[in-house]
């Protein structure tokens, strides 16, 4: 049943998505686009294990700056492809979130939320005041920089115009989108679920908690790293408060609340309505209000709290799919689903 | 060995002053249903969460198969073959009945496929096939109760431990109830019942075991066990005991 809703509204999405710079091909259209794209990565990353086991981590950001310094470092200092730099980067926040989930999964609600931010904010406090660490150059609240390999390089990840980027992301999305849909059918999707609905009714079905919370983090943690080595990339620049910044989490959790929590569009659809809005008001008001797209961001959260509290994908999903509210077509799509699973 | 799939042997529990559960032992056959009775605060609560690995045994040991699983997690304990139900019914909500059931039957298997397979038979059994595919929190408070008993036993348990089972049904859908847990039994699998509803008890177990102020005050078959004096004193009082002797 969500599988074929999140077709029909994904499909046009992707289609739109794949024509929009060839008919508008203004560069910086083009570069907005692959903002709003980068944004709908990074909360459906979030969404992966926070939408899933209901518990809202602020401290999604360190796994983005951890990836994305050690995608630069490793550029910068070993030379080595930034394609690569990326994926370790990415086991590397992987790696980092296991102790930090393990500590952390214990707690609930507010107390969860609490300990992430005090994580990513340590991590952040710590990487702006440190100039080298173990002889690797940090260069503090300074940041990195990329230094060009002049032209466009696959290898280096460096291209001339805007739309390799745009295109990038648009792959990674895709890709963050099919992960989720494998795992919300795999044993890890029915026991994140199981786990966010009763905890102690899932540990007297041979649910390990700790154990399921965790994996599902480290994936997170591993496709968080990846996009934060994307932006590194793109702005050929890398500094701990726009790469592992408090602001940086806030997006990724509002933006899959708002858009629909422990769902597969969900994220992106919140980025899709989030991203322009904030952008239009910081671009019309200039510096004149510093801030207030992060108001805005709380009034559109309030309303969408008020209105739609399971985001505004559940609407679209009443309008898109009416066949589901009456019981037999139901049914029939619920049963066709193994089958579906199995012809693949 | 083979004759006991449980063995309780001492297990005690205290909670601040209150001693909760008093040494305890006793045992269970293959394929028993065993009463655990008891007056509100007796300790019945206490002693099946000890078993069902929710609370940490103070004393004693408790063997499954003859192998103790005292300090074991609730959830390797389910893994070695005891299931559990609660009190109160919580579906997982956002999953359909038949969803619910495969989170059970996903310990024995990776597989969604089989795992799927494996919940339609389950909800076959207990006759919720109509309502494979709604929302388990749309179910009624019956039939959550199923529902509950569903995972357990998708779980694949040889023992099941059920508590209060049939608290507020209505005297027809305890009736079904008592059925439905007959039929368990058949499969095979030993039944450990935490009850307060005296005729649902005395009908279904094979043997009841009556606690007391976390002590064991009575063991034997049912008809015989509601005769004691100890027994009727603890549910209705010593006057009681005196006016009928």
């Amino acid at each position: 049943m969500r599988a074929s809703f999140t077709l029909i509204l994904g499909l046009p999405l992707l289609v739109a998505a794949l024509i929009l710079p060839f008919v508008v091909a203004d560069s910086y259209v083009v570069h907005s686009a692959a903002m709003v794209l980068y944004f709908a990565y990074m909360a459906s990353s979030w969404n992966f294990v926070c939408g899933y086991v209901g518990q809202v981590s602020l401290g999604h950001a360190a796994f983005s700056g951890i990836a994305g310094y050690a995608s630069v470092l490793l550029f910068t200092g070993l030379g080595l492809s930034p394609w690569i730099g990326m994926i370790l980067g990415g086991v590397l926040a992987a790696a980092i979130s296991v102790p930090v989930g393990y500590a952390t999964f214990r707690l609930k609600g507010p107390y969860f939320t609490l300990t992430s931010i005090a994580f990513a904010e340590i991590m952040r406090i710590w990487l702006e005041n440190t100039d080298e660490f173990l002889g690797i150059p940090l260069k503090g609240a300074q940041g990195l920089t990329v230094p060009p390999v002049g032209g466009t390089s696959f290898l280096a990840f460096q291209f001339d115009g805007k739309l390799p980027y745009y295109f990038i992301i648009l792959a990674m999305l895709v890709g963050v989108m099919a992960a989720t849909h494998v795992m919300e059918r795999s044993r890890l999707g029915f026991y994140l679920k199981a786990i966010r609905g009763n905890r102690d009714g899932a540990e007297a079905l041979g649910i390990d908690p700790t154990r399921y919370c965790l994996t599902a983090l480290a994936l997170s943690a591993f496709l968080t790293g990846l996009g934060g080595a994307y932006y590194a990339q793109l702005f050929r620049y890398i500094n701990p408060e726009r790469n592992m910044g408090i602001d940086l989490s806030i997006d990724m959790a509002v933006m899959t609340i708002v858009g629909g929590q422990g769902t597969i569009l969900g994220p992106t659809l919140g980025a899709l309505v989030l991203h322009p809005v904030g952008e239009m008001v910081r671009a019309s008001l200039g510096g004149h209000v510093l801030g207030l797209h992060l108001i805005i961001y709380g009034v559109v959260l309030m309303l969408a709290v008020l209105y739609f509290p399971k985001g505004i994908i559940a609407p679209l999903q009443r309008w898109l799919t009416p066949a589901s509210k009456t019981t037999a077509p139901q049914t029939t799509v619920t049963v066709a689903t193994p089958k579906e699973v199995e012809g693949r | 060995m083979s004759t006991r799939i449980l063995e309780v042997d001492g297990i005690s529990k205290r909670f601040g002053g209150l001693q909760a559960v008093s040494p305890l032992s006793f045992h269970m056959a293959p394929g028993e249903i065993l009463g655990l009775l008891g007056p509100n605060g007796a300790g019945k609560t206490t002693a099946f969460n000890m078993i069902a690995g929710a609370l940490r045994t103070d004393t004693g040991a408790i063997r499954f198969n003859g192998r103790d699983i005292v300090g074991e997690k609730p959830w390797d304990i389910c893994r070695l073959g005891i299931a559990r139900t609660f009190q109160l019914s919580k579906p997982f909500g956002g999953l359909s009945v038949v969803e619910n059931v495969m989170v059970g039957a996903f310990v024995r298997t990776a597989s969604e496929m089989e795992a799927r397979a494996e919940a339609e038979k389950v909800v076959d059994f207990l006759g919720l096939t109509a309502k494979a595919c709604t929302d388990a929190e749309d179910l009624t408070a019956f039939d959550r109760r199923k529902l509950e008993l569903g995972r357990a036993l998708a779980t694949g348990p040889r023992l099941l431990l059920m508590d209060e089972v049939v608290a507020g049904a209505t005297p027809t859908e305890a009736q079904e109830m008592v059925a439905l847990v007959r039929r368990v039994r058949d499969l095979g699998v030993s039944i450990l019942i935490v009850e307060h509803v005296m005729k649902v008890i005395m009908g279904l177990s094979d043997r009841v075991i009556v606690l007391d102020y976390g002590k064991l005050i009575a063991d034997g078959p049912p008809q015989q066990v509601v005769n004691q004096p100890d027994v009727l004193k603890a549910y209705f009082g010593e006057r009681y005991v005196q006016v009928h002797a």
